[in-house]
C-alpha cells in the first residue's frame, strides 16, 4: 500500500505539472486565455480584415481587470544570403505583450525587441537555423502591403526564441507594430487581440464577459482554438484518473485477498471472541480498526517517502535535455519536467485509497462479524 | 450448598441439523434444571447431544424447538446483540481445546470478559491478580499461552470464565487434553471456585474422573436425558 501510495503521489505530482506546464504553454506563450479576432478573419486570415476600434476595446477590458494586448499579424518570406523560408510576422506592442505573454522570456540567444529599434526582430530557432542568421545579422523580409504594393525591407536580427511552439520556431518573426505598420502599410486597426483572465476568473466566465464587451467581433477561448489539444489534456486528465482507479483496484484485490486470509486464520479466534461476548458490530470494529491502523502506517510511509521525491522533483525536476525543442501536439515540453507538489497532489491518492481499502474490507470484516460461532470454535 | 432457584431452565428443547438431503436430530425434547451453585457433569456417548445442549444454553446454538431459560430470561426471544451481550455478562465458557488468544498474555487473557465488560482497569487488575493466584498461576502473568502447558492453559481458560461471575460456567470437554495430573488439578479449581465462590459449573465429560468428582451427573443419550443422579 505505501508503496503503491508512493507511486500514486509522484505520478499524481508529475502529471498535474505536466498539464497545467502544457496548459501555462498554450496560455503563456501561444493563444492567451482568450482571443479577439474581426469576423471571418480566422476563415479567411487577411491583412485586411481587421478590428478597427481595437484601443476603446482594449482599455474596456483593462479596465475590467483584464490583461490584453494588440497583434498585427501577416505571412511572407523571409531570406538571408541564398536562403529564404515562408514567414509569420508578428507585429507586437512591445509593452503590453510583455503583460500578456511570455515569449521574451524564451530567448535562446540575443536580446528582445526594443520599440525604439525600428529595424530589429526577433526569429524562431528553427527558422533563424534555416536561414543561417544568428543575432546582430540581418534578413530580407518580403510580403505585400495593403496598398497592393510590395513590402519589402532589411531587418537586423535581434534575437532567437527557443521553446515556444512549433508554428513560431519555424518562421515567427516578431516585430514592433510601428514597423509593421510602416512595412504593409497599414495606419490603423489591428487583426488579433489577445486576452489574459484574472486568476480568480473561470475560462467560460472570461469568454462571456469578453463577448459581451466585444459585440460583433469573434471571440474564442483557447479550447476553442486549439479544440484538439483541449480534448487531449481532458483525455489525459481521465487517463490520470483511470491509472489511479487501476492502481488502487489491484490494492483493493490485495488487501481482500489479505484479510479473507485474516479471517480465515483467525477463524477460531474469532468464534471465541463471539462466544465471550463480543456482538458482531465489535467484531466490525475490530476488523476496521486493524484497517484504519494499517492503513495509517501505509498513508504515513507513503507520505514520508512521498514528500521529499516530490518535493525534489518540484524544485529540481527531470531534465529532458534530449527533448528540447520538441512538441506534443504543437505545444512545446519543457527541458525540464517537475512535479505538482500541493495538498490536492497527496489528497486525492490518499482518499482513493482510503475509500478503495475500506471497500475492500468491507465483505471479509461482515464475513467475520457474523460468523458462526460453533462452527468457528471447533475450526481446525 | 446449591440453591434451589433455577439458573438454567431447558423444556422439551430440540435441535435439529441438516446435513445435505438428511436431518440429523442431536436433541429431542430435552428437559433438565439446573439450580445455582450446581457442580453437574452431562455424560453420555458421543453424538449423544451433549456439545449441542452445552452450545444452545450458551446462547451459541438456536433451538429448533422448546424453551432455553437462562436465569428467567427466553433465550428464543434476544436480539443477536442481546445473546452477545448475555455471554459477555452471565455466561463462562471453557473449551476442551483452550481456544486462548495466541497473541495475548495469560493476564490479558483472563481480563478479556472484564475488558470487554468496561470494567475499570484498576478493578480488573485486582481480580485477574486475584484468580490467577487462585488458579495457581501467580508469577506468570506475563507469559502467551505458547509458554504454558496444557493444563495452565486450561487454567487460565477458567480463570477468563470466571472473573466476569456469570451465572453459569459451560464447559465442554474441559480435561480431554489433560494428563492425569493436570486433570486432578483442574478438578480441584473448579471444584474450589464452585465451593468458595458459588459459581454452577455445567460440565460435558466422558472422562470418569470428572464423574467421580461431580455432585450431579446428567446422562444424555440419543438427545434426551436418560438418567439424572444428585450425589450427597
Amino acid at each position: 500500500m505505501s508503496f503503491a501510495l508512493w507511486t500514486m503521489i509522484l505520478y499524481s505530482g508529475l502529471m498535474s505539472w505536466y498539464l497545467r506546464d502544457m496548459e501555462a504553454t498554450i496560455v503563456d506563450l501561444e493563444v492567451g486565455d482568450l482571443q479577439v479576432h474581426a469576423l471571418d478573419y480566422r476563415d479567411d486570415p487577411s491583412l485586411h480584415t481587421r478590428i478597427d476600434d481595437a484601443e476603446a476595446l482594449l482599455q474596456q477590458l483593462r479596465a475590467a481587470g483584464y490583461r490584453a494586448t494588440a497583434r498585427l499579424l501577416a505571412h511572407g518570406l523571409a531570406a538571408a544570403d541564398e536562403s529564404s523560408a515562408g514567414v509569420a510576422f508578428f507585429g507586437i506592442d512591445v509593452p503590453s505583450d510583455a503583460q500578456v505573454s511570455l515569449v521574451h522570456e524564451h530567448l535562446l540567444e540575443g536580446s528582445w525587441l526594443d520599440p525604439a529599434d525600428s529595424h530589429g526582430v526577433v526569429l524562431g530557432r528553427r527558422l533563424a537555423r534555416m536561414l543561417a542568421v544568428d543575432p546582430g545579422e540581418e534578413i530580407v523580409v518580403l510580403s505585400q502591403g495593403t496598398d497592393g504594393a510590395m513590402a519589402a525591407d532589411l531587418f537586423n536580427v535581434r534575437g532567437i526564441l527557443e521553446n515556444v511552439g512549433p508554428e513560431v520556431d519555424r518562421g515567427g518573426v516578431f516585430m514592433p507594430a510601428a514597423t509593421f505598420r510602416e512595412l504593409f502599410v497599414l495606419p490603423t486597426g489591428v487583426h488579433q487581440i489577445v486576452v489574459r483572465r484574472p486568476a480568480d476568473t473561470e475560462l467560460d466566465v472570461a469568454a462571456e464577459a469578453v463577448r459581451a464587451a466585444a459585440s460583433g467581433l469573434d471571440v474564442r477561448t483557447w479550447r476553442d482554438l486549439m479544440p484538439t489539444l483541449a480534448s487531449f489534456m481532458d483525455s489525459a486528465r481521465g487517463a490520470l484518473v483511470m491509472m489511479v482507479v487501476i492502481v488502487y483496484v489491484a490494492i483493493a484485490v490485495l488487501v481482500l485477498n489479505a484479510m479473507l486470509m485474516t479471517v480465515f486464520e483467525r477463524i477460531r479466534e474469532l468464534g471465541v471472541l463471539k462466544a465471550l461476548g463480543v456482538s458482531p458490530g465489535g467484531i466490525l470494529g475490530l476488523m476496521f480498526a486493524e484497517m484504519v491502523i494499517v492503513t495509517a502506517m501505509a498513508i504515513a510511509l507513503g507520505v514520508a517517502l512521498g514528500a521529499p521525491t516530490l518535493h525534489y522533483l518540484a524544485t529540481e525536476g527531470f531534465e529532458l535535455t534530449s527533448l528540447a525543442g520538441t512538441s506534443v501536439m504543437g505545444v512545446a515540453m519543457s527541458s525540464t519536467w517537475h512535479a505538482d507538489m500541493s495538498a490536492e497532489t497527496f489528497a486525492v491518492p490518499i482518499g482513493v485509497l482510503i475509500l478503495i481499502v475500506t471497500l475492500a474490507t468491507s465483505y471479509p470484516a461482515l464475513k467475520a462479524a457474523f460468523i458462526d460461532p460453533v462452527r468457528a470454535i471447533h475450526h481446525r | 450448598m446449591e440453591s434451589h432457584s433455577p439458573v438454567v431452565v431447558c423444556k422439551e428443547v430440540t435441535r435439529v441439523y441438516r446435513q445435505g438431503s438428511q436431518e440429523v436430530h442431536a436433541l429431542r425434547g430435552l428437559n433438565m434444571e439446573v439450580a445455582v451453585g450446581e457442580f453437574t457433569a452431562i455424560c453420555g456417548p458421543s453424538g449423544s447431544g451433549k456439545t449441542t445442549l452445552l452450545n444452545v444454553i450458551g446462547a451459541l446454538d438456536r433451538p429448533s424447538g422448546g424453551q432455553v431459560l437462562l436465569e428467567g430470561r427466553d433465550l428464543a426471544a434476544l436480539s443477536q446483540r442481546e445473546r452477545s451481550h448475555l455471554r459477555r455478562d452471565r455466561i463462562g465458557f471453557v473449551f476442551q481445546a483452550y481456544n486462548l488468544m495466541p497473541v495475548l498474555t495469560a493476564y490479558e487473557n483472563a481480563e478479556m470478559v472484564l475488558a470487554l465488560q468496561g470494567v475499570d482497569i484498576e478493578e480488573r487488575r485486582e481480580r485477574v491478580e486475584g484468580l490467577l493466584a487462585d488458579v495457581g498461576l501467580a508469577g506468570m502473568e506475563h507469559r502467551t499461552p505458547d509458554e504454558l502447558s496444557g493444563g495452565q492453559q486450561q487454567r487460565v481458560a477458567i480463570a477468563r470464565a470466571i472473573a466476569a461471575d456469570p451465572a453459569v460456567v459451560l464447559a465442554d470437554e474441559p480435561t480431554a487434553n489433560l494428563d492425569s495430573e493436570n486433570a486432578t488439578n483442574l478438578l480441584d479449581i473448579m471444584e474450589q471456585q464452585n465451593r468458595e465462590r458459588r459459581v454452577t459449573f455445567l460440565f460435558s465429560t466422558h472422562d470418569p474422573r470428572v464423574m467421580e468428582r461431580a455432585r450431579r451427573i446428567v446422562r444424555v443419550v440419543d438427545g434426551r436425558v436418560e438418567t439424572d443422579e444428585r450425589r450427597t
